[in-house]
């Protein structure tokens, strides 16, 4: 559905972990709809990039070094120190305000998908016993992973002592607070808590569509997720035959790009369909219906599909391998894929 | 602007109801455009639209939206021709009509098959005003409307032939969001040239010119009739998702919205459109599965393939509508 951006409720305490460019958009896109930003705390392992987002959003808290992600799902009172200690500081935030005592509502995961699993396992004793809603922007770890990590893969755990878990598939135009996201949400989570996800998606997204089987965030991944370096490579191709025709770069570049922008634009304020909108303005033996011709000849459509399946089927497999349960063996260990959880920590 | 020109439509086509449209949304004085639309349910259709807009119809229609007040119509046509004449004028501008300038701007907007005869038709009146001509008629090259001009002004006092703008514009223009290329005969002024791009800025982002005619076959290539190219990789994208067990709703809005964000970030960046792709291509991510079975696919020949033929269909048409070409 089109998206509203709308404040989340005021009181959501919001914990990020992770400082990547998606936390950073959504970041961004809250505070531009009025999200208070002393409730927002982002936890980043780099210094330096924790540093930059700290600068970039004076009034957010950030946190980097031990312990970050559990002090970001706390809270604590502690006042930040800005000297360095001996372990590094815990806290980059300048200004002196306390970070305030109450958990997290809404933890949102924004790590690398590899390391999701030790940063849950770390982080799974904490989250059970707060519970707060999980979001996981993580490409390619189904939410039966997510919660398996949450309890170190201990089978005695039961999932109702777990989170609800909503994963999302966003894309990079959030960037430009013009993304397209799917969502999925475990049965747990309750009517408000898929509002909330959804408000927060909506801060950098036009669009949010929630899809209720989790097989279609890989469909989701192949449209959208993977979706813009479609179009880059549609328009780099046109731009480059509008230079073969002698054409200015720059020319070719503007025009091009506009043009993909109107079509959408187009697109989304049409009642007509694709097709419909094709046939429209392609008159018969005109210069558009030469290059349909063009491309129906050369079998444009079953290539576009082929390569959104392949990205739907790309999607998949790497869910089954982030997700494969730890096993004993060697072999599995030695997986690049996974990370391991000491190994993990030795890199703190 | 600050100067308002007096613009003559010829044809009230979807284009020429985009560009005025995009105009009166600026703030343009309704007072100042003409349109000359043959189909009367089209002239009812733009009179309900826009009520404040002098419309008009009939055999004298486009020399009336060009010459103004009746009293400067041509004036060898004999009292039975002048009794026949009929013209439907918006009612509420009936007063106005006899007090209506002649126009600065005449914007060419008929179908490419009939603009030689509504040109030669025009001739007189062009070369007596010396107006500015701006075509939007796809595959129509400037020599050949000059070359129409003549044909219909050889009784005229005056050879000169006014410059003539020819403007390849798209059709997101509809929703202020076009594409335009644009070409002026070495005859047009600096200010002819700033005039036609602030009427193509109306309804269009991005207006680019070419020093070179053969440029606007290249434009119809890309920008021209590029807006099709999207819908169809977009349809494809939809039915995929559909193929997949998607529902439609779902597929379609993702997909859009997805053509609209590349678009915005492409804008926005610095980086070339390579660049981009590449950042966003984490290597044997899912993104690079499905590049690799475009580029596995021959993908980029075909769109640039796609590209040159709209253009090559471009220029074969201009030498067909052209008529005679040396």
């Amino acid at each position: 559905s089109m998206a509203v951006a709308t404040t989340p409720a005021p009181a959501t305490r919001l914990a990020v972990i992770g400082g990547g460019n998606m936390s950073e958009a959504i970041v961004g896109g809250l505070l531009g709809c009025g999200y208070p930003l002393d409730q927002c705390i982002v936890s980043e392992p780099t210094r330096a990039r924790g540093e930059f987002l700290q600068n970039k959003y004076p009034g957010i808290q950030v946190l980097s070094g031990p312990n970050a992600n559990h002090a970001a799902i706390q809270g604590c009172n502690a006042s930040p120190k800005t000297a360095p200690t001996s372990e590094g500081s815990l806290f980059i935030s300048p200004t002196a305000a306390a970070i305030g005592s109450r958990p997290a509502d809404v933890v949102i995961l924004a790590v690398k998908p590899q390391v999701l699993r030790p940063v849950l396992a770390d982080l799974g004793p904490l989250l059970r016993t707060h519970k707060p809603l999980v979001i996981s922007i993580a490409a390619g770890v189904e939410t039966e992973a997510i919660a398996r990590f949450m309890t170190g893969e201990d089978p005695s755990i039961a999932s109702s002592e777990l989170p609800p878990i909503i994963r999302v598939m966003p894309n990079t135009p959030s960037l430009v607070l013009e993304g397209a996201a799917g969502l999925y949400a475990t049965p747990d989570a309750s009517a408000c808590q898929r509002q909330l996800a959804e408000s927060i998606m909506s801060a950098v997204s036009k669009e949010v569509s929630w899809v209720e089987e989790e097989q279609l965030i890989d469909t989701v991944t192949g449209i959208s997720g993977s979706g813009p370096a479609y179009f880059f490579l549609m328009m780099e191709a046109m731009e480059e035959a509008g230079v073969a025709l002698g054409m200015d770069r720059e020319t070719a570049r503007r025009l091009t790009i506009q043009t993909c922008l109107g079509a959408a634009k187009m697109a989304q304020s049409s009642p007509d369909d694709l097709r419909t909108l094709r046939v429209k303005v392609t008159s018969p033996q005109g210069t558009t219906d030469a290059a349909i011709k063009t491309f129906e000849a050369g079998g444009f459509r079953d290539l576009v599909k082929k390569s959104v399946t392949a990205a739907d089927h790309r999607s998949k497999s790497l869910a089954a391998e982030l997700g494969r349960p730890l096993a004993t063996s060697p072999a599995a260990t030695s997986d690049p894929n996974i990370v391991g959880a000491k190994e993990f920590s030795n890199k703190l | 602007m600050t100067n308002h020109p007096r613009i003559a439509f010829i044809g009230g086509g979807n284009m020429a109801e985009a560009i005025i449209g995009g105009l009166l949304s600026c703030g343009y004085p309704i007072s100042r455009c003409v349109i000359s639309e043959p189909v009367q349910a089209r002239c009812d259709f733009l009179h309900a639209k826009y009520p404040g807009l002098c419309i008009l119809s009939g055999s004298d229609a486009n020399r009336l939206a060009v010459n103004g007040s009746i009293s400067s119509a041509d004036e060898s046509s004999d009292a039975s021709a002048a009794a026949t004449v009929s013209l439907q004028v918006n009612a509420t501008n009936a007063q106005e009509l006899s007090s209506l300038a002649a126009a600065d701007v005449i914007i060419l907007a008929v179908k490419p098959q009939v603009l030689r005869s509504v040109v030669v038709d025009l001739a007189p009146a062009l070369l007596a005003l010396q107006p500015l001509v701006i075509s939007i008629a796809a595959g129509i090259e400037t020599s050949a409307i000059a070359r129409f001009m003549a044909e219909g002004g050889q009784d005229s006092q005056s050879s000169t032939l006014p410059p003539v703008i020819r403007v390849m514009p798209n059709t997101p223009a509809l929703v202020l969001e076009g594409a335009a290329g644009m070409y002026a005969t070495a005859d047009a002024t600096a200010e002819h040239r700033q005039l036609a791009e602030s009427l193509m800025a109306a309804v269009s982002k991005k207006v680019c010119w070419v020093e070179s005619e053969g440029l606007i076959d290249t434009v119809t290539g890309i920008s021209g009739s590029g807006p099709a190219y999207f819908f169809l990789m977009m349809e494809a994208m939809e039915e995929a998702g559909v193929a997949l067990g998607m529902d439609r709703e779902t597929a379609k809005a993702l997909t859009i919205q997805t053509c609209l964000g590349a678009a915005k970030m492409a804008q926005s960046s610095e980086d070339d459109l390579k660049t981009l792709r590449v950042k966003v291509t984490s290597p044997q991510g899912t993104t690079d599965a499905a590049i690799k079975t475009f580029e596995a696919g021959g993908f980029r020949d075909l769109v640039q393939k796609g590209v040159a033929a709209a253009d090559a269909r471009s220029r074969t048409l201009a030498k067909e509508l052209g008529g005679s070409k040396l």
